[in-house]
């Protein structure tokens, strides 16, 4: 009896931790500055989306500071009151969410709910670059993929000009 | 742009430059014949993200900005024909444009065509929160595409159509990745009929009415 039954108990237990491995794993996928970052966050609803502060790092190049969330000069206090609106710590790691941070730095935020995958457009400080009438800076490349930048050809007067093959 | 490259030709030594950018979401595979046809000696680059459009609240192409030797913008987001091309279309004739533009290349700030900052701030400083969803909508909608899923950029690129109406970007760039009819239920006349015609597809540039005079003696 027990040798035939084996194989049945192994099929079983083999799909039981597949089942449990999909669960544990969440997918997503955040595009941040138009670059696309896989990561697995603990939790994703319509407000909330708690990521690893490492996958913050590596998915925004924003980071953890004592000052708040910074990214070279920039940086954005977290409101003392707001914390755990921010932050959590559990399972040994500590979460960020990502969506209250982009309502925090007035962020639109593009979600599409089958791939899961969330897009962050231009905060409100990369918006009002415009307002201040300095031309917002922009690096792209040429047809050899060659990177220019619009800052290259400061001291000389630039003519912009957009265009389309469509 | 070949008509670009004969004008930066003309006047590339007078501390000028011409930044001519493709908005493509396709990159070289769309844009790379034209650039190599016009054998450009313009920096000419490729924007597969539209991104020149987002940091500019640009919505149509051509989109001309004149950006002076300090990095500012001295004359915002206007359509900007190097030839006559399109005028059967849009109605425009493009030599006022560009003999303001050949005004400000020789006399920079001083030019008449510079405009102030309360014009310019008028003309750019558009806070409406509706536009920056939009983009992220569009810009969704474009990384979806990319990654191999066009049916499910269909509803972010009709948001960002709804969201930004005034945006021939978003509209056109959509039609161009699909079928218009089929995913989007109408074609580009259509709307362009929808909206009032093609002669108001283009508004104007925003140029003093005296310049469109002595267009006659300029034209190539």
């Amino acid at each position: 009896m027990m040798p035939a039954r084996l194989p049945v108990v192994i099929i079983a237990l083999g799909l039981m931790s597949t089942a449990l491995a999909a669960a544990s794993e969440i997918r997503a996928t955040v595009i941040y500055d138009d670059i696309a970052t896989e990561i697995s966050p603990a939790d994703q609803q319509q407000d909330q989306l708690w990521i690893t502060t490492a996958d913050l790092t590596r998915a925004t190049r924003f980071e953890l500071k004592p000052q708040g969330v910074c990214r070279q000069e920039l940086c954005f206090p977290i409101p003392k009151s707001r914390k755990q609106e921010f932050l959590r710590k559990s399972s040994g790691k500590e979460w960020f969410n990502l969506l209250a941070f982009a309502q925090l730095v007035h962020q639109p935020v593009a979600h599409d709910e089958a791939l899961a995958v969330w897009y962050f457009g231009l905060r409100s400080d990369q918006r009002q670059v415009l307002a201040s009438l300095q031309a917002p800076d922009f690096s792209l490349p040429d047809i050899d993929g060659k990177m220019h930048s619009l800052s290259d050809f400061r001291g000389k007067k630039v003519f912009l000009v957009t265009w389309a093959s469509w | 742009m070949p008509g670009w490259q004969a004008l930066y030709q003309q006047l590339k030594d007078k501390n000028f430059e011409i930044i001519s950018v493709a908005q493509d979401t396709g990159g070289v595979k769309d844009a790379g014949q034209w650039i190599t046809a016009a054998k450009p000696t313009l920096t000419a680059l490729i924007d597969e993200k539209h991104l020149v459009s987002k940091l500019y609240n640009m919505v149509n192409v051509p989109t001309g900005v004149w950006i002076n030797e300090q990095g500012m913008i001295v004359r915002p987001n206007e359509v900007a024909f190097v030839d006559d091309r399109f005028k059967n279309f849009t109605g425009l004739d493009s030599a006022p444009y560009l003999n303001a533009l050949k005004d400000w290349v020789e006399k920079g700030d001083k030019s008449q065509y510079v405009m102030n900052t309360d014009q310019l701030r008028q003309k750019l400083s558009m806070l409406d929160p509706n536009l920056a969803t939009a983009s992220a909508e569009f810009g969704l909608g474009e990384q979806l595409y990319k990654a191999g899923h066009p049916a499910e950029a269909i509803p972010h690129f009709k948001e960002a159509q709804r969201l930004n109406p005034k945006s021939w970007n978003y509209k056109r760039q959509a039609y161009a990745l699909g079928d218009a009819k089929r995913d989007y239920g109408t074609t580009f006349m259509d709307e362009v009929n929808k909206n009032g015609g093609s002669k108001v597809y283009y508004a104007p540039p925003d140029l003093p009415a005296e310049t469109t005079k002595d267009t006659k003696q300029h034209e190539r």
